[in-house]
């Protein structure tokens, strides 16, 4: 295989390999679907509470953006030697709290051990604050079907929204479904 | 030449003696009638019923079951890619590329739509990485000029998305395009490609140093390593064809210097620490040069000329004067080596150059002192002046080259961009 380009476009070559790569895209999209799906049905499940955000915040386009209660963390959860970074992976063990909502138990660099109960979620540190931690967890947009977006700004804007997040035993995490609280009078 | 001009023209060329009768018909045959485009009717059609088909989709697609979609998508995409290779199989090049990169196209859709459905997307970006590599191979496979270009764009695009909505700069896009597209280049340098991988990679350039919050400056550190790799091309065409977008940048960033440089406002933003700047630059003039020595291109040795610091100086009239030389010895280079070349085109972009030098100097140094009407009937005079010496010297040289000039016909020189014609 002296040159790359020559063996690739040899038209001896092209169906073999356009078939190859039409094989692998059709798998590649199949793949991210089922590891949709599999996050759902094998995964972990946990209730997020939003705190409300700022309405023009909230609505992107087709997705909303979400700011939950965990998103920030007190410096003394940190489990670990050094200090935290900005843009470093940790890990947040979450165990469920009053009215089954998931709450932040500690901020680990390193994958810790769930109890019963408790659950392990991926996390990026964002800002360090001199008492807390700014956390994203890849699920601050919830892409809505096109006519609840409003519903949903509007929602966020008065009340907490409870979002249901899955998590795959390999980490990843989706939003399940994303609902309103009652308000009760 | 086309066949609509051989038969308006032609009659007239027998009348004259130049040709005869017989070999009129013999042009003609020469050059049949292009078979009238029947077949696009039904192309057009399918086009117009997939369009709807495709607005019907798009109304229903939240209501549609999550199978269904993948299964709408997934159709699309082995339908493009099959009727691609239909077509490239009845030997409708055109068209079979054309589809075959719809269907690259339908690849990104799918993974994007998908990711939506199982709200996969937040900050993540492999998705769409595997959309540049599925771009690439495509590529490489069918040496097509429109897969290459869709390519580019999708890198730059996946490259905006995840610098705008994510905050972060995807290095591994941005390699990807640069070594798999730039070995493309290395062994295909044509034109049209060439240019739109440069820019290309000139658009990520710009948006790494955004990403990274740096001044503004280290962008044509960069952009001068697209430029050198132009320097180690042996096919001159693709060579200069590459170098032309950073070299349109590093005009532009000079010209723009030398207009609005002259209050110190904008001095902090472009001034990198100056050994760490000056280092990196000086080893890509390095890698130039050598390339340029190589291969016997020394004579394009004074398009650095464009990058020289000026930006160090103090603001003001140092400023303006210091860039207004470097301006104006720039173009009198171009004017020289199209001289030399006995290159029209290159004289007429040497022209316009000197001329856009020539305004920004009047324009600099006299509005203070100067009556408005005088600045502009003595700039007017200026400009018609310089323009007439300039085309009366363009006409000498055209006049004294050899009787069969290696000059591009105008047909030819059209569809280039100015600065890329800077051939040697």
């Amino acid at each position: 295989m002296a040159d790359l380009l020559t063996w690739a476009s040899d038209p001896a070559r092209r169906r073999p390999l356009l078939r190859l790569l039409v094989a692998a895209q059709v798998l590649y999209v199949l793949g991210v679907a089922g590891a949709g799906y599999a996050t759902t049905a094998l995964g972990q499940h946990i209730v997020l509470a939003t705190t409300p955000v700022d309405p023009r915040d909230l609505l992107y386009g087709d997705f909303v953006r979400l700011r939950y209660t965990i998103s920030e963390a007190p410096l003394r959860q940190w489990h670990g030697e050094a200090p935290p970074k900005r843009r470093q992976g940790v890990f947040l063990l979450l165990a469920p709290g009053p009215d089954s909502l998931a709450t932040a138990v500690g901020v680990y660099p390193n994958s810790p051990k769930a109890g019963p109960n408790q659950v392990v979620l991926r996390a990026w540190v964002t800002d360090v604050y001199r008492h807390s931690l700014a956390l994203r967890f890849n699920l601050e947009r919830y892409y809505v079907p096109e006519a609840s977006g409003l519903r949903l700004e509007k929602a966020g804007r008065l009340h907490p929204l409870r979002v249901h997040v899955s998590i795959a035993p390999w980490g990843q995490a989706r939003i399940a479904r994303v609902e309103e609280v009652m308000v009760r009078k | 030449m086309s066949r609509k001009f051989l038969e308006t023209e032609s009659p007239g060329w027998v009348t004259d003696g130049l040709i005869s009768e017989a070999q009129r018909q013999q042009l003609l045959a020469r050059y049949p009638a292009e078979v009238p485009a029947v077949g696009l009717l039904p192309l057009l059609g399918s086009v117009l019923v997939g369009l709807s088909a495709l607005s019907v989709v798009a109304a229903n697609w939240q209501g549609l079951p999550a199978v269904l979609r993948l299964a709408l998508l997934l159709g699309s995409l082995l339908g493009a890619y099959g009727a691609g290779t239909y077509f490239l199989r009845r030997g409708n090049a055109d068209l079979g590329h054309g589809l075959i990169g719809l269907g690259l196209l339908v690849f990104g859709a799918a993974i994007i739509l998908v990711s939506q459905l199982y709200q996969l997307v937040g900050y993540d970006v492999s998705g769409l990485l595997a959309w540049v590599v599925a771009g690439v191979a495509l590529s490489y496979v069918y040496g097509s000029r429109l897969l290459v270009l869709l390519t580019v764009v999708i890198g730059a695009g996946v490259q905006t998305y995840c610098v705008q909505a994510l905050g972060s700069f995807s290095y591994a896009t941005a390699v990807l395009v640069a070594a798999g597209l730039g070995y493309y280049w290395w062994r295909r340098p044509e034109v049209v490609s060439s240019t739109v991988l440069s820019t290309g990679l000139l658009w990520q350039a710009g948006l790494l140093v955004l990403a990274l919050h740096a001044k503004i400056t280290w962008f044509f550190v960069p952009a001068m390593a697209i430029y050198a790799a132009g320097d180690w091309q042996a096919r001159g065409n693709g060579a200069r064809a590459l170098q032309g977008p950073p070299l349109v940048a590093a005009y532009l960033f000079m010209f723009g210097l030398a207009t609005f440089g002259e209050t110190d406002a904008y001095a902090d933003v472009l001034r990198p620490p100056l050994l760490p700047y000056l280092g990196a630059l000086g080893a890509v003039f390095a890698l130039s040069v050598a390339g340029k020595r190589a291969l016997g291109r020394l004579n394009t040795l004074l398009d650095w000329l464009l990058l020289l610091p000026g930006f160090y100086l103090p603001g003001g009239l140092p400023l303006a004067v210091a860039t207004l030389v470097v301006l104006y010895a720039h173009a009198g280079s171009v004017l020289a080596r199209a001289h030399r070349n006995q290159d029209s085109d290159q004289l007429t972009v040497g022209a316009v150059l000197f001329v856009a030098a020539t305004a920004v100097a009047y324009f600099k140094l006299t509005w203070a002192f100067l009556d408005k009407s005088l600045f502009f009937l003595l700039g007017g005079v200026l400009l018609l002046s310089l323009s007439w010496y300039l085309r009366r010297r363009n006409a000498q040289t055209l006049a004294a080259a050899p009787p069969a000039p290696p000059v591009a016909t105008p047909d030819d020189a059209a569809p280039e961009p100015p600065a890329s014609t800077h051939n040697s």
